[in-house]
């Protein structure tokens, strides 16, 4: 026998039922922020009930529960109507006699796993396709729920054009204490806070349990803006600080080394930009997002590239300088052993020719071969990006596409279709903010790494942009 | 890897860089960790490597450090090895003594006092510079030449250098400084052993000579200020300014001053205050300043530490509740049956001796019967709030050809199916034409995914008798 009321379980708990194909799975969806949840126009595509527990911690804060929609409803009312007549608080017990005796019975398979959760306490969340009209039919199934006793409230989900909720408030507001319109398609994050709100008030004990979810997803969310902003900003600094390397071995690199060079930069650029939108997809929870490719165009934006030699990784000048300090040093030694009666002189004269000597030997070092190998190596570079707009092309892009991702509802199925560049660039970075900007930006063009002040500082604005994204 | 102190090692750095490339965990396992060791939350590094300890056997490649510690070890003992003899060396080298003249001190003291403190002075610049600084004040670091040969010959250890452990800059810096100063120390070491050695083996006559217009008492008062840290506790260790004057001598030629001669046996006097100066400027300042550098070097291992790619992630993931609001198990389908052999009539009769309508009142059907202009005999209305032997009675009661008025939205439940069974059941029924209508609002036009949804419903029901009108 099922308990009516199980101390076990004491956390809010809800099933969402209703007619098959009204959009259940999608608000559990939606709700559940779970896009792996099979959504399909094929009624039945729910065959038996699935719970999608908050937990925090390993802790439940409360339970949805996606069931398969009603299938014999007028056979279950009926049989619930031939029993001995109870009286109204007897009727749950009827409720449960019924999915008792009739476990076994395939004919009821739906209505059993939809019926249990609410038998043992759930609260009831039944959905309805406001976009179609209210027929008597419903009557049955909002009959059956009214006997298992349990607190409930109706969704009017409008998956088609028409409005026909008015009809629907009317019949609904006789079997339910609440009536809320919510579009798992366009839920908002606030939205979703609005129907928890509402979902609290069905029963004064799960009011608390209530809260304290609303009060996670709110972290949640706010700690999912600050993951997204963390990599976008990680993304810009990597990208723009970005030098692709090649050796070459003339001194002046071939047309084709230098198109192979650009073309490989272009390609890191892009696939660091992939992998920081995945990223962002897995932070919102969006496993199976599809997109149509928008990749960054690098037509317009000028690609340098630029050969340098170095001899014992030295570059001329930090071999100058090398050179310079070792005859200087070989010089003091000098001066030492004199008592420092030269004067210093052995010392300048050391540092003059040390120097000299690297400048004027640089270029004849390269050829040099010890062990079989060549003293000096020749390379030629492409990056870091010069273009003074790339950096908002970028950072635009990213934002957009992390706003997307963040309002994108997990009911969704469809691909993502990003806007093009300019609408990024204008819409997004304003002017002034592209001011406050620009001094990272130029750091990372020069090579030098940004202090941590002036990396939280660029956080700080872009984190600005991405919130005004989402309002 | 060190858990019981903060104190990192570069063994425990790089193990721990290595395991977060091949593994880093995920939130619920990371936060579950942090529970665990719940008492550790205000000490991240300490946190980390137990983490790394508890996860390290995911390492299953060899452990890069090995080869990099082995190869810095052999490294440094080698350069401590020839230091060391390179101090002795110096030592004995700048205490040659010969009889002829004696022992030079300037030449010691520029040894035991101006290179170690020029040394200190270059490291000190070396920790506090950044960029292109930092480099220069590097290149007087033996062992920064010491890397660039190593990494240009073909061994293994270079692939194991440059490829598969890349260092911070500041980190290698930090390293190199660090093991300067052990180094720096043995030169030392092995100058005091010179001192010594020579002062036992050998009696030397210590003298002070220069080309500078420097009188007695202002060397004595420059010695004075060496010995400032001592002079308290070692007095015999500060030379008088009798020592001074006396030991001051004039090479002119070969012939030294008479007095120097006459004074021969007071002129040894000298080794207490050579040794205290080594001791004290070469041996504990450098002692003291490798304590500084240690700290400088523990702090920036934990620096980078934290600044590995991955770390931050791991601490948000420490530090923050794991929420998840997704089903703790699979879902299970229908499969999705694809349309062939339908039986579909793309137009409706004129003519029907029974129209039936599944969830249609009288009015309802009548009023479709008016729209679509088809006459008929008998109406009916079926399922909605009819009983099931209503329904039966009226299945029974149909011959020949059937039109079942379907709301095209609402999908076939199985109550209706049982319904369809018992008019195919029906023997004096031929054809049952199911027409699935629209809404009114739309003049009962459907849409083709709703239409669709009823095809394959009586697909499934293997029936000659049962056609769909799409039309």
């Amino acid at each position: 026998m099922i308990d009516i009321v199980n101390d076990e379980y004491n956390y809010p708990k809800f099933a969402v039922v209703g007619h098959p194909n009204k959009g259940k799975s999608s608000i559990v969806s939606s709700l559940a922020l779970d896009d792996s949840v099979q959504i399909g126009d094929t009624p039945g595509t729910t065959q038996v009930k699935r719970g999608f527990p908050l937990t925090v911690d390993g802790k439940v804060i409360y339970e949805l529960f996606d069931t398969p929609g009603f299938q014999r409803a007028r056979r279950i009312l009926s049989w619930l109507k031939e029993q001995e007549p109870v009286s109204a608080d007897k009727r749950p017990s009827v409720v449960a006699r019924f999915i008792d005796e009739h476990r076994e019975d395939k004919r009821y398979l739906d209505e059993i796993e939809l019926l249990e959760p609410i038998i043992n306490g759930a609260g009831i969340i039944y959905v309805v396709d406001a976009s179609k009209p209210y027929g008597p039919e419903y009557e049955v199934e909002m009959e059956i729920l009214r006997w298992t006793g349990q607190p409930s409230m109706a969704i009017l989900n409008l998956i088609g054009n028409e409005d026909y909720r008015d009809e629907w408030k009317m019949a609904l507001g006789q079997y339910f204490r609440l009536v809320r319109t919510f579009n798992p398609l366009k839920a908002t994050f606030s939205d979703h806070m609005g129907l928890l709100e509402s979902m609290a008030q069905l029963k004064e004990e799960w009011t608390v349990s209530i809260k304290v979810a609303i009060g996670v997803l709110n972290n949640l969310h706010q700690q999912k803006v600050e993951q997204s902003v963390d990599a976008i900003v990680s993304n810009i600094q990597s990208t723009l600080s970005y030098v692709y390397t090649q050796e070459i071995k003339a001194e002046k690199a071939t047309k084709e080394e230098q198109d192979r060079a650009k073309e490989k930069y272009r390609q890191e650029i892009m696939a660091q930009e992939k992998k920081m939108e995945k990223e962002i997809e897995f932070i919102w929870n969006h496993r199976s997002i599809e997109k149509v490719d928008n990749l960054v165009i690098f037509e317009d934006i000028g690609l340098f590239s630029k050969e340098s030699a170095s001899i014992f990784g030295l570059s001329e000048n930090e071999l100058i300088i090398t050179g310079a300090s070792a005859g200087a040093v070989g010089g003091l030694s000098i001066d030492a052993a004199f008592g420092g009666g030269t004067l210093f002189l052995a010392s300048i004269v050391g540092g003059i020719v040390g120097g000299v000597g690297a400048m004027v030997g640089f270029g004849n070092l390269y050829e040099v071969k010890i062990l079989g190998k060549n003293l000096g190596k020749r390379e030629l570079t492409v990056g870091p990006m010069k273009n003074l707009n790339f950096p908002y092309i970028l950072l635009g892009r990213s934002l957009y596409h992390a706003s997307v991702v963040a309002k994108r509802s997990h009911a969704l199925r469809e691909d993502i279709e990003l806007e093009d560049e300019e609408f990024f660039t204008e819409q997004i970075v304003d002017s002034d903010t592209r001011k406050k900007l620009e001094k990272l930006h130029v750091k990372l063009r020069k090579g030098d790494e940004p202090s941590s002040e002036m990396i939280e500082e660029y956080h700080k604005i872009v984190l600005q942009s991405f919130l005004r994204l989402l309002r | 890897m060190q858990t019981k102190t903060n104190k990192l090692s570069i063994t425990s750095y790089l193990d721990f860089a290595q395991l977060l490339e091949a593994y880093r965990g995920n939130h619920e396992e990371n936060r579950l960790f942090a529970l665990k060791y719940k008492s550790l939350d205000k000490n991240p590094i300490k946190m980390l490597l137990l983490w790394a300890k508890e996860h390290r056997f995911h390492l299953t490649q060899g452990l890069n450090s090995k080869a990099f510690v082995a190869y810095i070890g052999t490294t440094t003992q080698l350069l401590a090895f020839l230091f060391l003899l390179t101090g002795f060396l110096t030592g004995l080298g700048l205490l040659s003594y010969s009889g002829d003249a004696p022992v030079n001190i300037t030449y010691y003291l520029f040894f035991a006092i101006v290179v170690p403190l020029l040394s200190m002075l270059f490291s000190l610049f070396t920790m506090f510079s950044r960029g292109g600084v930092a480099e220069f004040f590097s290149l007087f670091l033996s062992l920064h030449w010491l890397d660039k040969l190593v990494s240009f010959l073909p061994f293994e250890s270079k692939k194991t250098f440059s490829k598969k452990v890349l260092l911070p800059d500041e980190l290698t810096k930090w390293m190199m400084i660090e093991r300067m100063q052990r180094i720096s120390l043995l030169f030392s070491t092995g100058l005091v052993m010179a001192l010594i050695f020579v002062v036992v083996v050998k009696d030397i006559a210590f003298g002070w000579s220069t080309t500078l217009d420097i009188s007695a008492s202002t060397f004595h008062s420059f010695i004075s200020t060496i010995a400032l840290f001592w002079k308290d506790i070692l007095p015999s260790a500060v030379p008088s300014l009798e020592l001074i004057e006396i030991s001051q001598y004039f090479r002119l030629g070969e012939r030294l001053d008479t007095e120097l001669v006459a004074n021969a046996n007071q002129l040894g006097a000298w080794w207490q205050f050579l040794a205290m100066a080594t001791v004290f400027y070469a041996i504990v300042l450098r002692f003291l300043f490798w304590i500084f550098s240690y700290y400088g070097y523990q702090k920036i291992l934990q620096k980078e530490l934290l600044s590995l790619d991955g770390v931050s992630t791991l601490l948000r993931e420490f530090s923050t509740p794991f929420v998840s609001t997704e089903a703790t198990q699979g879902e299970k389908h229908l499969p999705i049956v694809e349309e062939n052999n339908l039986q579909v009539q793309n137009f409706v009769r004129k003519s029907y001796p029974n129209i039936l309508g599944w969830n249609f009142s009288k009015d309802e059907i009548l009023l479709a019967n008016d729209s679509k202009e088809i006459s008929y005999s008998t109406v009916a209305s079926v399922g909605g709030s009819n009983t099931f032997s209503e329904d039966e009675d009226e299945a029974k009661s149909i011959s020949k050809t059937a039109l079942l008025y379907v709301k095209s939205w609402e999908p076939p439940t199985m109550d209706f199916v049982d319904f369809l069974e018992l008019l195919i059941e029906n023997k004096k029924v031929d054809t049952i034409h199911i027409y699935p209508l629209g809404t009114v609002g739309r003049y009962y036009e459907s849409d083709a995914k709703d239409i669709s949804v009823w095809k394959r419903k009586v697909q499934g029901l293997k029936s000659e008798k049962v056609w769909i009108i799409d039309d």
